[in-house]
């Protein structure tokens, strides 16, 4: 139990969320929520959850699978007990206040029974109504009858009431003559359900750019234009095309593919100057999987800018352009003609002014984010305001508060923004209805229960094996067929399967069945990696009432059919190879005890800037105590040399408001002037010590302090990059935007008689200095640009920029500016600008040459500033890297656990990340990232102990001889030599022992062994690797 | 014309930087030769020596082990005790003239999935062009078993796992981890059970 937080909230609070929206934010929201100890409504609109990622092929900048990585998600929510999924419902009325809503929710019929329907599809097989398969983007058809995909959550068939024969004219019927569960209900009606909720968290994702402007691109006229979604579905296994890429009009495979961005996006004449943030990289993932299914395409992405600014997004796109032969063009081809029979024609201006045209055989339109259709009524309902684009408005510094307290708005409702972003958003959600609700935490969660494990000791090994094709990921490359026939083959083996997607709900439901059925007592999956989804696996085993030891993945596709592409045979083989040790292995797996750790309930937030302050508050706010330590002798980072955001705010106001938050806060302890120099143990279970910098502390402590902490953020910041060239240092004319921001906030802004400002863009960044974009700065140019001009409009300002990154909401700053009159003037990093500095005194204007495109020829400019916009570099987190295991990027940014999925969460449980650490970002995704780690640090401090996978290390009595050498090598004081008579032995303490082997790998008389990795184990994927060396 | 030999390769890799990096070498769709068996232990320090000796007599033509870079490895030194095992197992097999580069003890981090490509196409290369274990040796295939089980059970046996861990205790209190001096070690340490193998060396130098 948590003990009341000190605060004036009434007892009558609820401890239960509704989150409105089931895609990927909303999921993650309640997943986060249940986690957090709160009961959750999670309402969809549509019959299942997944929303748009749901329909993705594959996601940037990986290309990993993008249903199989959100599908373990979408399976956990379903069978959370403390999730309840709504479908086809929306919410019609919100009254109360925070912390005591009542929300109204509107259901809609299903018509079959999901309590009762086994999913087996009888029914769209019996079903006579053809309709539009929408899922599928209505370029194939399903039946009346019917699901959306088969991973769907939940895994339950429903009836479009706008089609049924039966419900329209009592003609049919044929679905419930045929479902053998008899779930099918014809008089299932609209339900109204009032909820007693604490907080609402609005995530209803994006709505469709209108059909007119596409049209405006020839779609919906020819039949080779496809939108990016409808291209999306066509990538796909489970597409309408199973996978190829068959363009409608012949179906044949299209031999000159063009992108076409910002369609609907950077667009005035259709209402969204806004961009969309997500379509430049999904394009070139587009075209990168075009051309895996395509050697000889050839493909054209038409950009107006590149707008990469995501971690690592820029070295995908480079990598991505170069490796597949794309051609990039920069330029806006206005519409799409169909003038010479049988082919697309484009037409643009390049930058010089000259006209292209040529043709296409496929014209795919990246189409961008819009606020979703229902935004107004969602907003009038829950009573909250929109933006001018009709998104959610919310905050600059509180970028998930909606204007209503206690109503959060997260993902792309909140305006346009990619998966991660989306995710970062509903955790940090979560962890403000946590906070919010902190005295109501488990109040009204209910504990999950699995059935009591079977004992399986004395039986020989009954092992079942499923290989996934996952979709064409492994089926592409893998006979997976084959690979399950010969598993069959196999000793212990007495079930073998394949599966299109392992991971989905039914298919969970369907090992469950096949576990009791055949009574399997091993099981083996094929499939991806251990990873990412053995847990997934695991929890269904202790479903079936099995030991979760009692599992072995092989790992078939990440290892295999991902790396042997162009090899299926040698991927087959060794798909076999792989799953034979697996089963070899599995053989001799025993069940493991499960032991059970509490948790310390309090938290080290390392770094006091802008995103270590945020998290600290928010893990206070949620009930836990926190210590929060600052290198500098002050509280606030680097957020106080900025001195007005885009709003015209002052951010240096905003940080101080935290800091004296962060200060008076009863559950938070400051410490400045310090620094970590030593941590050790696991989540839950942290010790740190904590020492003074320079002698010089202000609030610190006199000596060296230890903490024990149960989890830790690491918020450490970035700084600016100072750059060596462009005449900086040798002009005082020359400064950086940082600077600027200093002297623009200052009594004398600009210098006497300015009449020209020039700004160079990406100065150290983008494969300068740096190899990253820094994401900040074209917001930052644009930013002072402004200011400059309203000091004094009469000031000349010309930007000098690789791509404009003005992402999302900023592109109206860039309009602005440009309607300003400020010039920008794209360069080439093959014709840099050149910027002569003369004379001694560094008093004189800087000569600025550059080349314009537009002009063709080279322009020189004498400015009186010269402002350089420099990019982030990442504090350097060697030391703490060290300390805590934790990777980084060859970037040097901490290296988050899953780039979709886990963005704030590290590789070592317990451990987060956010902020500039991570990687560059804006005050406000800063604040929203920082929220987002509280939220996830605060789920084991909440949960109260930790299940740590039972892999720790045994000994057998009567083989040790008691020589201590475990003892003497176990760092972590696992194994203890005690007295057993006279004799000497060793023992495993298990709450502390990490599984790391190296006692068993040392032990004199291979006395000591390691659940799940035992000598006989391994030494059985040993014996059956090698297909000849198997009897 | 030659065919190049497709190697039989088996690989421990560690589950926090070298079984991470080779998940992170698919998701980018980095393409390496399909000769790679891969055993998934937690930590290269969980590397019984027996392992790889196994592996050689099961037929493999040569092994991998692949875990965290010095100094990072997830359990702190567990990949320096990995080296001792190494060790061990270099000096087997310069004792049974079978080329040492049979057996490569390498690092990735969880984000170098290009670098794990680099060093799995490379060691595939590598052991192609030494050919099949035994053959370029120029040893009888039977004679080559035999050898390798006496080394197996050399491995398992007391005394020279005694030796490791004197080899490891002097590599923690001088804490010099580089491969010379850990070699130096497991052969001073070992150089005498080593030698009294298999009826007074027979099979050994």
């Amino acid at each position: 139990m948590n003990a009341p937080v000190l605060n004036n909230k009434a007892v009558s609070h609820s401890g239960v969320v509704m989150v409105i929206g089931g895609g990927v934010a909303g999921v993650q929201a309640a997943l986060d929520l249940s986690a957090l100890g709160y009961r959750v409504y999670l309402v969809e609109k549509s019959a299942a959850v997944g929303g748009v990622m749901a329909r993705l092929d594959k996601t940037f900048p990986t290309n990993d699978c993008s249903l199989c990585i959100l599908a373990p998600k979408l399976v956990e929510a379903g069978r959370d007990a403390n999730i309840e999924i709504i479908t086809k419902s929306e919410l019609i009325s919100l009254t109360g206040e925070a912390g005591k809503f009542n929300a109204v929710i509107k259901k809609q019929p299903r018509y079959i029974d999901s309590e009762i329907c086994t999913g087996c599809g009888q029914c769209t097989l019996y079903c006579l109504q053809k309709i539009g398969d929408n899922y599928n983007e209505n370029l194939n058809f399903t039946h009346a009858a019917h699901i959306d995909y088969a991973q769907a959550v939940p895994t339950s068939y429903y009836i479009d009431p706008k089609a049924c024969l039966q419900l329209n004219y009592q003609t049919c019927g044929l679905c419930a003559v045929s479902c053998r569960a008899g779930a099918i209900r014809f008089d299932d009606q609209e339900e109204i359900v009032s909820i007693a909720v604490g907080a609402v968290i609005l995530a209803p994702g994006f709505g469709r750019i209108s059909e007119d402007v596409l049209r405006a691109y020839g779609w919906g006229k020819f039949e080779d234009v496809l939108t990016a979604f409808e291209h999306e579905r066509l990538m796909c296994a489970s597409g309408p095309t199973g996978g190829v890429i068959a363009r409608p009009s012949d179906n044949c495979h299209p031999k000159r593919i063009a992108f076409l961005q910002c369609i609907g996006s950077r667009d005035e004449n259709c209402g969204n100057n806004y961009c969309s943030s997500v379509c430049c990289m999904y394009a070139v993932k587009q075209a990168t999987l075009a051309r895996e299914h395509d050697p000889e395409a050839e493909i054209t992405l038409f950009y107006m800018d590149v707008r990469t600014p995501g971690k690592g997004f820029d070295a995908a796109w480079e990598r991505a352009v170069a490796e597949n032969n794309l051609r990039v063009i920069h330029a806006r081809p206005p519409r799409v003609e169909n003038v010479f029979g049988g082919a697309l024609l484009l037409t643009w201006a390049d930058d010089s002014g000259r006209h292209h045209y040529e043709k296409f055989d496929l014209v795919v339109l990246s189409q961008g984010l819009e606020a979703p259709d229902e935004a107004e009524n969602i907003a009038l309902t829950a009573g909250i305001d929109l933006n001018h684009y009709q998104f959610a408005a919310t905050g600059f510094y509180a970028p998930l508060e909606t204007s209503r307290p206690g109503v959060y708005a997260v993902g792309a409702f909140q305006g346009p923004k990619d998966i991660p972003e989306s995710v970062t958003q509903a955790s940090g959600a979560a962890g403000l209805c946590s906070g919010l609700l902190a005295d109501v935490r488990n109040s009204e969660t209910v504990v999950r229960a699995f059935p009591a494990e079977r004992d399986v000791a004395a039986e020989e090994p009954r092992v079942g094996v499923f290989v996934c094709h996952c979709g064409i990921n492994i089926g592409g490359v893998v006979n997976v067929p084959e690979v399950r026939a010969y598993a069959k083959t196999l000793p212990g083996v007495v079930y073998a399967a394949d599966n299109l997607y392992s991971c989905s709900q039914d298919t969970q439901g369907q090992l469950v069945k096949i576990i009791k059925e055949y009574k399997l007592n091993r099981l083996v999956v094929a499939a991806c990696s251990p990873r990412t989804h053995e847990p997934l696996f695991q929890a269904t085993m202790r479903e079936a009432g099995l030991n979760r030891a009692l599992f072995e993945m092989a790992n078939i596709r990440d290892q295999c059919s991902w790396v042997h592409m162009h090899e299926k045979e040698a991927a087959t083989v060794k798909a076999r190879d792989l799953v034979r040790m697996a089963v070899a292995k599995a053989c001799l797996l025993t069940p493991l005890e499960e032991q059970e750790l509490p948790v310390t309930p309090s938290a080290l937030v390392v770094g006091g800037g802008l995103a270590g302050l945020t998290a600290a508050l928010s893990i206070a706010d949620q009930g836990f105590e926190c210590t929060l330590i600052e290198r500098a002798k002050k509280l606030g980072g680097r957020t106080l040399l900025l001195t007005m955001d885009r709003h015209g705010k002052d951010p240096r106001q905003a940080v101080r408001e935290l800091m004296d938050r962060a200060r008076n806060h009863p559950k938070i302890t400051v410490l400045t002037g310090v620094e970590l120099a030593n941590i050790s143990g696991y989540v839950g279970n942290f010790t740190s010590t904590i020492v003074v910098v320079n002698n010089g502390a202000v609030t610190g402590p006199k000596g060296n302090t230890v903490i024990n902490h149960g989890v830790v953020i690491l918020a450490t910041g970035g700084k600016p990059y100072i750059p060596r060239k462009f005449g900086y240092g040798e002009s005082k004319r020359v400064l950086t935007q940082i600077e600027l921001e200093k002297r623009l906030a200052g009594k004398k802004a600009l210098p006497a008689d300015c009449r020209q400002v020039v700004m160079i863009q990406c100065v150290g960044s983008r494969g300068d200095d740096l190899s990253y974009c820094s994401r900040v700065c074209c917001g930052q140019a644009v930013k002072n640009a402004l200011r400059i001009k309203n000091l004094n409009p009469e000031v000349q300002i010309t930007v000098l920029y690789r791509d404009m990154r003005t992402y999302g909401f900023m592109e109206d700053d860039y309009r602005q500016a440009r309607e300003h009159g400020v010039i920008f003037t794209r360069y080439t990093p093959e014709r840099p600008p050149i910027v002569a500095v003369s004379g001694q005194s560094g008093g004189s204007k800087p000569l600025v040459k550059v080349f314009d495109p537009i002009i063709g020829d080279e322009v020189e400019r004498r400015a009186d500033l010269l402002v350089l916009s420099t990019g982030i570099e990442a504090d350097d987190p060697a030391l703490l890297a060290k300390l805590l295991k934790v990777p980084v990027t060859a970037d040097k940014f901490f290296l988050e656990a899953h780039v979709k999925l886990r963005p704030v969460d590290l590789a070592v449980d317990g451990v987060y990340v956010c902020g500039l650490a991570h990687s560059p970002k804006s005050i406000d995704e800063t604040i929203a990232q920082a929220q987002a780690a509280g939220g996830r640090a605060c789920q084991p401090l909440a949960q109260g102990r930790i299940t740590p996978e039972p892999i720790v290390s045994s000994v057998d009595p009567d083989k040790c001889v008691g020589c201590g050498a475990c003892e003497m090598f176990c760092l972590y004081k696992a194994i203890q030599i005690y007295k057993d008579g006279k004799k000497r032995k060793a023992r495993t303490i298990t709450a502390l022992c990490k599984g790391c082997g190296v006692c068993a790998a040392r032990c004199p008389t291979l006395a000591i062994d390691m659940g799940r990795f035992t000598y006989d184990g391994i030494m059985a994927q040993i014996h059956t690797f090698n297909p000849q060396g198997v009897e | 014309m030659t065919t190049e030999y497709n190697p039989h390769i088996l690989g421990f890799l560690c589950n926090w930087c070298c079984y991470t990096a080779a998940d992170s070498a698919g998701v980018g769709r980095y393409q390496y030769p399909p000769n790679l068996r891969v055993i998934r232990i937690m930590c290269t320090g969980r590397l019984d020596p027996s392992f790889p000796l196994e592996g050689l007599a099961a037929g493999a033509d040569g092994i991998f082990v692949g875990g965290c870079h010095p100094g990072e490895c997830h359990y702190q030194d567990g990949n320096y005790h990995a080296l001792i095992s190494a060790s061990l197992i270099h000096e087997m097999l310069e004792r049974l003239r079978i080329s040492r580069e049979r057996f490569l003890i390498d690092w990735a981090s969880a984000a170098e999935g290009p670098n794990f490509v680099r060093i799995i196409t490379a060691f595939t290369a590598k052991i192609s062009a030494l050919g099949p274990l035994g053959q370029a040796e120029g040893k009888e295939q039977g004679e080559l078993r035999r050898q390798l089980s006496l080394m197996v059970e050399a491995a398992r046996g007391r005394k020279i796992r005694t030796g490791l861990i004197n080899a490891s205790r002097e590599m923690m209190k001088t804490k010099d981890f580089s491969r010379e001096a850990v070699s130096a070690l497991v052969h001073d340490k070992c150089a005498k059970a080593l030698s009294n193998l298999g009826a007074g060396g027979k099979y050994i130098l």
